[in-house]
């Protein structure tokens, strides 16, 4: 008798994946609130090490999708974070619209700008029987396309709205009443880690528990086979790139509260999402995710620990941590923390371990028995 | 003074032909990498970057030694008064500056092969695409270093470089000429030297580890060597055109090397031109540099007229026309031509005549012997 297919161990994994995510982003929550109790002073860099690390892992769950659904890396993919920024950005400051309100809007338009670069370009491309080398310098072609976009849509913003600061312009938190707090603390400290346990989470029950999740996972692992079944490959991909453009923008609208931004912010910070998907093994959207918090973490935490050890001279190289953490990967495990076998690495270690302490057990006997 | 359209017709050229010999000169290696041999290099603004570095950071620290200049001990916190004495010290020694060129553009070239040799470790073991990341990931990273450590090139800031032209203020535009002269030479000679790489039978095997790896090892190819040479010569020339540029410009800064400027733009030339075609990716060039430059010149003119950046529109304008290249002709304007082999008859005419001077009966003189065709692949 044909019983149901269970659980795949890949599947088991992935499920264990999303509670550590889930336990990862709770930790923070609670971190903070405790530390907020005991009411030690921290210093503010780990508030940023926090933001930025949530941040980072919905960026590299994005763009985990886009590389899963076309195998091409993206790399204009920093051009939608700025798509949000920019959104926030001008209802802010035209509107006075907190950046938490425009975050659907910010959604919503970043998904359509992904959606319209995959349909408008990329698919064209791949139908003509471009090459991979093509297909990922025309991404690079529309990264820049954007930057252009963004520069007209900014000079258009300043001679209509007499904003001067479209270009670069600092954090919009900056502006008082932008961000709520809560506890004594600014607001996205909470909303950012919560946004990307809630998206993992919602993904995770996206991907398992329904037909259609079931089918976009279906298409991204045997397209030919899942249209066999009767599944709408293109429009699982469509709905896979508007998701990615979502989340990109989604953390851009955020970004812009926190950080600085302007015309090329998103796509400086191409390379280090693509650290962090390339961490997570760029096939797993999960693994992405773990590989945007260590990436965006130890990002900020390793400068300011190296900034303490051997001079303020290491901040300079901040932006350097995340691509070295990737050159390293890509040299040593370019399949990403997902393939290295964490089970085996860990009997190893034990066995190492284990054997070190009869080692060492045996050499106090004889050194005893003398 | 020949103007046109209220631009200097001379000056234009001058200028276009120092930037056209340029450009062509890193796209011809980007050509041969990427074109020939199947490298995505997207990290060429790095091997451009790093000739440009060296050049400029120690031709003059060299000069400020030779010249007894004294430093302080701090040559870029100085260098605003280190480089004037040097530059009224050069108009006078021509041998000097003459060194300090060839010290310049040696250094690059030796920086250049050191660098493409440690770029080729990553591109011989990993796929495409992964690759492109990773070469794009350590120009970004060596971005950030150029940046970031002042002694080099004095971060972000940047520094000025003797001027090894200075002999030539004898009159207005002459010191372009020279220059023009000089890199149009550069430009030529790679032009030759990379023509003469794809002629021969080394360039039918970059195209044959480019097109079938495991082929091409089956037929004897040591495909990763092909690889790694070819990385190491081209970033080597891409060094050699930044050190040039450097000494054109008189300055270094590191704000200059972005992905788009010398990775993005480069790659449109060669696209644009066609890949592995090297009149093709001359073509692509120009184009690109003319229609760079003439957009340069006549952007003043619009700027009334729209209500923003004209430099924006260029984004756009060359971001279009790679995506139309790539959808309609994707072989770019002169495609990849099939590379002439003899005719049959020939290569029969050679097997018989080769195997009656050897005079081996044994063998049937009607069938092409599988090695003797191999052979005439051979040179010498």
């Amino acid at each position: 008798m044909l019983s149901s297919p269970s659980a795949s161990p890949r599947w088991n994994r992935k499920l264990i994946l999303v509670f550590v995510l889930l336990a990862i982003a709770i930790i923070f929550s609670l971190g903070v609130i405790v530390v907020y109790v005991v009411r030690p002073i921290i210093p503010p860099y780990l508030l940023d090490t926090v933001v930025y690390a949530s941040l980072f892992g919905l960026m590299a769950m994005g763009l985990t999708l886009t590389y899963l659904t076309t195998k091409v890396p993206n790399f204009a993919y920093g051009s939608f974070v700025t798509i949000g920024i920019y959104t926030s950005f001008s209802l802010l400051r035209v509107n006075h619209i907190s950046p938490y309100l425009s975050a659907p809007l910010a959604f919503v338009l970043g998904g359509v700008g992904s959606v319209a670069m995959y349909l408008g370009v990329l698919r064209v491309l791949a139908r003509r029987g471009s090459s991979l080398v093509a297909l990922m310098i025309s991404t690079l072609a529309i990264d820049i396309g954007f930057i252009g976009i963004f520069g007209i849509y900014s000079d258009y913003l300043t001679s209509l709205y007499r904003i001067i600061d479209t270009k670069y312009f600092v954090a919009l938190s900056a502006t008082p009443g932008t961000d709520f707090t809560l506890l004594g603390r600014p607001g996205l400290l909470y909303v950012a880690p919560i946004s990307l346990a809630a998206i993992t989470a919602g993904l995770y029950l996206l991907l398992t528990k329904t037909r259609f999740g079931i089918a976009m996972r279906a298409s991204v692992e045997n397209p030919s086979l899942a249209r066999i079944l009767g599944i709408d490959v293109e429009r699982t991909y469509v709905f896979a790139w508007w998701l990615a453009g979502g989340f990109a923008a989604l953390s851009g609208s955020y970004y812009a509260l926190w950080l600085p931004g302007g015309t090329s912010a998103g796509s400086n910070l191409i390379v280090e999402i693509f650290a962090a998907s390339v961490l997570g093994g760029l096939a797993s959207i999960y693994g992405a995710a773990l590989g945007g918090l260590i990436v965006g973490a130890s990002e900020i935490l390793l400068t300011q620990e190296g900034a303490q050890l051997f001079g303020s001279w290491v901040q300079i190289y901040q932006k350097g941590v995340p691509l070295v953490l990737m050159v390293v990967t890509l040299l040593l495990f370019p399949q990403g923390l997902v393939s290295v076998g964490w089970k085996r690495v860990l009997v190893s270690a034990a066995q190492t371990f284990r054997r070190t302490k009869i080692l060492l057990g045996r050499m106090i006997r004889s050194a005893g028995g003398k | 003074m020949f103007v046109l359209f209220g631009i200097d017709i001379i000056r234009f050229l001058v200028d276009l032909g120092t930037a056209y010999a340029l450009y062509l000169a890193v796209s011809l290696t980007l050509n041969l990498e990427a074109g020939f041999s199947g490298v995505p290099n997207f990290g060429k603004v790095m091997f451009v970057a790093a000739g440009a570095a060296a050049a400029g950071s120690v031709s003059g620290r060299v000069a400020a030694i030779v010249l007894g200049i004294n430093t302080h001990g701090d040559y870029n916190g100085f260098i605003a008064t280190i480089i004037p004495s040097i530059n009224t010290a050069l108009t006078q020694n021509i041998v000097l500056s003459a060194e300090l060129l060839l010290l310049g553009v040696l250094l690059a070239a030796v920086v250049g092969a050191v660098l493409g040799f440690v770029a080729s470790f990553p591109a011989i073991r990993l796929r495409e695409d992964y690759l492109g990341m990773l070469l794009l990931a350590s120009a970004q990273l060596f971005q950030i270093f150029l940046g970031g450590y002042q002694p080099l090139i004095g971060a972000s800031q940047g520094i000025e470089v003797p001027d090894v032209f200075a002999w030539t203020e004898t009159g207005i535009g002459v010191r372009d000429v020279v220059v023009l002269v000089l890199v149009a030479a550069f430009a030529i000679l790679v032009y030759l030297y990379v023509e003469r790489v794809a002629r021969s039978p080394l360039g039918r095997t970059l195209r044959a580890v480019r097109d079938n790896e495991v082929a091409a090892r089956a037929l004897g190819k040591d495909d990763a060597a092909v690889r790694r040479n070819v990385i190491i010569v081209a970033s080597a020339i891409s060094a050699v055109a930044g050190a040039l540029l450097t000494f054109y410009v008189g300055a270094v800064n590191a704000e200059t090397w972005t992905r788009i400027t010398w990775t993005f733009w480069i790659w449109v030339m060669v696209i644009i031109g066609g890949a592995a075609n090297n009149a093709g990716v001359a073509l692509g060039a120009f184009s690109f540099t003319f229609l760079f430059k003439v957009v340069d010149q006549v952007k003043f003119y619009f700027q009334g007229y729209i209500p923003f950046d004209v430099n924006w529109l260029e984004y756009l304008m060359f971001a279009s026309l790679l995506i139309i290249i790539l959808a309609f002709r994707p072989g770019g304007i002169l495609p990849e031509k099939s590379s002439a082999t003899l005719p049959w008859s020939t290569i029969a005419q050679i097997v018989q005549s080769e195997s009656k001077s050897i005079e081996v009966s044994s063998k049937p003189s009607n069938v092409p012997d599988q090695d003797k065709i191999e052979g005439t692949d051979r040179p010498g």
